[in-house]
């Protein structure tokens, strides 16, 4: 048997809005994934390490405040400061379009936000994973 | 019954023959749109018709079921006059910036004619941090206003008291220090506390199952909520120190059975907990008040807010023995809810919110409403949106007349059976969660969080599939849209300046009368007196908002919930 996804969904900062995290990590559950969910006040430090000690191949950063710029970017920081930048980071939430150019610049490799498909996100970690495991 | 049998066997006989001859041909040369009906919300089957015989299968007793505006059990309303009398109070909510950015905002919402407030505050605030705590950084005066110190309360009270008559302050799980704050802040402007209603939600318990501006553990979070009940029944017998925001658990998706059943259980909780410090039931029963949302699910929202009497009035005298009508009458402020308003085509939101705000007073017995506004979904509201959300409420209730006559939609079919469908519903979730031992429980081994996470992955997925229809979304949506509307723009400089004056402050009070205040806070933790007092002289001293939240957090701990209490 294929070894299944392990997906991090993470909230960073002191937002609270958790209904499309929760939907997500639901769907993605659903997809065969294997999903961690972190919980709530994350620093960027917390979700790393969470991220390398639970081996997860996704990390999905969820931002429904304004701290997303920061907050993703200081996460991508830290995950190539520990040797992780092979793990696909996602961002989702409301984020402008200006500032999700300037994420998927960062590194990034998608920004889903309002109006989003559980199916396009789905397809897309699949996708990548595909593409990863031909290599 | 108020109808002889003999009349309801000639009406069943009409009605079979009426589908067979008339409805059952029709259907089968057309067709119909959907290959099944359903409600909304509860997902319910829906028949192409209500007649009386459905009345009579749920058994509906009209003396029992509906009665009477103002009596037992006030389905039909808690006011005898309905809104003839007067209409309902009109509210917005708002929050931003800095005490003296808010108090702007508030000068101008009371000029516009609105004579109530609710002031938000930001996340740093709400979670019991200083504006300068790292967690808060690129938060502070940004989704409400930011409190630190008692300096920033006075500049947000520099109001005009004369044309304010309710004030909603949102701070639940630092309520007490927040209460603390807002007397303090009174008593140096010199404003007589009970010459307006203050209400807090103190929802501390709903925070919890969705919100998550939690700061201690759930047992702990419940004994502050009580300090603030019991304070203020005791020293301002005219405020409202707890409002079940069952809003918060429609936001987060509940369906309609959901909210309020949990949230009545929520209340039950708190109940519990004041009764415990030796009140009668008749005098705590009347300080409950509910702050419940209205979405586009139009008859069950009508129907939702006429089991909310009936429920409550059902609760307080068969289950606590309650005998005034102020304990029976439940105290009911209804919003159009904002989760039902859309980033895309924006000015249609101007829409929702009629037909909610329509509902809401169809519904009747809020005696306040709130009117979101039609940016919402993009970003803190706008000026012109403010105006666009008072005319909303004037319109639906100067224009269309619904207002002039006490439950007008009362002894509809549909909406007698809905309302009985709901009420059966709730009664048999309570039950369920009476099972499990009460609210608290519900909320520590997560049940409540669980089956919201349920409902708000059913939801999505009914979007998703199509089965609910959203306009502009996934109905006559249009691809590549451009988005202009006005919007507010936030001072990128309020953080800093917020910060300054945090740090000035506590450069330039007496250190020693904050260490000695904030020791008796803790003292007090660690017993059984009551929070305010101390809190309130910890407030007075310049003791920050996050220091004696800190003070507390030394005592009760830090509610840390694991992947079981999260619901996901």
């Amino acid at each position: 048997m294929a070894k299944r996804i392990r997906v991090l969904l993470a909230k960073l900062g002191l937002d609270s809005h958790t209904i499309g995290v929760t939907v997500i990590a639901k769907a993605l559950r659903d997809a065969g994934m294997e999903v961690i969910y972190s919980g709530l006040k994350q620093t960027p430090e917390m979700v790393v390490r969470t991220a390398i000690q639970e081996d997860v191949d996704v990390v999905g950063l969820s931002s429904l405040s304004a701290a997303h710029m920061s907050h993703f970017s200081r996460v991508l920081e830290l995950l190539r400061a520990e040797g992780a930048s092979d793990k696909l980071v996602l961002g989702g939430g409301v984020i402008p379009e200006r500032d999700a150019e300037k994420l998927r610049a960062m590194g990034v490799a998608a920004v889903f936000t309002m109006g989003a498909t559980t199916t396009e996100i789905i397809e897309f970690i699949e996708r990548w994973w595909t593409q990863r495991e031909a290599q | 019954m108020s109808q002889p049998p003999r009349d309801r066997d000639d009406l069943r006989a009409h009605q079979e023959r009426w589908e067979r001859e008339t409805r059952g041909p029709h259907v089968a040369a057309h067709g119909e749109r959907l290959a099944e009906f359903r409600t909304q919300a509860m997902r319910w089957p829906v028949k192409p018709l209500y007649t009386p015989q459905d009345l009579d299968e749920t058994g509906f007793d009209y003396l029992r079921d509906a009665g009477f505006p103002g009596e037992y059990p006030f389905t039909r309303g808690t006011s005898p006059d309905g809104y003839r009398t007067e209409l309902w109070r009109m509210l917005q909510v708002t929050g931003f910036g800095t005490g003296e950015d808010w108090a702007r905002r508030g000068r101008y919402m009371l000029e516009q004619g609105l004579n109530g407030l609710i002031i938000e505050y930001d996340l740093p605030t709400t979670n019991g941090l200083d504006s300068d705590h790292p967690l808060a950084a690129g938060e502070v005066c940004r989704a409400g206003t930011a409190i630190d110190t008692l300096a920033d309360m006075e500049a947000a009270l520099d109001l005009p008291f004369e044309k304010l008559q309710h004030l909603t302050s949102v701070c639940n799980g630092p309520q007490p220090v927040n209460l603390a704050m807002i007397l303090a802040a009174l008593e140096k402007r010199g404003v007589d506390p009970d010459s307006f209603t203050l209400q807090m939600p103190n929802a501390i318990l709903i925070e919890y199952t969705c919100v998550g501006r939690y700061i201690y553990p759930p047992a702990h979070g419940l004994r502050v909520a009580t300090d603030v009940i019991e304070y203020v029944i005791r020293n301002h017998p005219r405020w409202v120190p707890i409002a079940v925001v069952s809003a918060q658990l429609y936001a987060a998706r509940a369906n309609p059975v959901q909210e309020l059943a949990f949230g009545f259980s929520i209340a039950m909780q708190y109940l519990d907990a004041v009764l415990a410090r030796g009140f009668a039931i008749d005098e705590v029963a009347p300080y409950f008040s509910f702050i419940t949302g209205v979405d586009m699910d139009f008859f069950e929202a009508v129907a939702k807010l006429r089991a909310y009497r009936k429920i409550w009035a059902k609760l307080m005298r068969d289950r606590y023995g309650a005998t005034k009508p102020e304990s029976l009458r439940l105290r009911l402020m209804a919003s159009p809810g904002t989760m039902s308003l859309t980033l895309q085509q924006p000015l249609n939101n101007i829409a929702r919110l009629g037909i909610q705000m329509l509902a809401c007073a169809l519904g009747g017995g809020a005696q306040t409403m709130t009117s979101p506004l039609h940016d919402e979904a993009h970003a803190l509201p706008s000026e012109e949106a403010i105006a666009v959300g008072a005319a909303v409420q004037n319109i639906v209730a100067h224009e269309t007349g619904v207002a002039d006559v006490v439950d007008p939609l009362g002894g509809s079919y549909y909406l007698e059976v809905m309302t009985r469908k709901i009420e059966d519903a709730v009664f048999a979730e309570i039950e369920k969660i009476d099972t499990q031992g009460g609210a608290l429980r519900a909320i520590e081994t997560g049940y409540f969080q669980r089956a919201l996470a349920q409902e708000q992955y059913d939801r999505h997925r009914d979007l998703e599939s199509g089965r609910r229809k959203l306009v502009g979304v996934n109905q006559g949506a249009v691809s590549g849209e451009k988005r202009s509307i006005e919007l507010f723009e936030l001072d990128a400089d309020a953080e800093r300046r917020q910060i300054e004056r945090l740090q000035r402050v506590r450069a330039e009070r007496d250190g020693s009368a904050v260490t000695r205040a904030l020791a008796r806070v803790r003292e007090a933790a660690a017993g059984t007196e009551n929070l305010v007092p101390p809190i309130l002289e910890a407030v007075k001293a310049y003791a920050t908002h996050g220091e004696i939240c800190e003070a507390l957090r030394d005592v009760f701990g830090s509610h840390h919930p694991d992947s079981l209490t999260t619901g996901i």
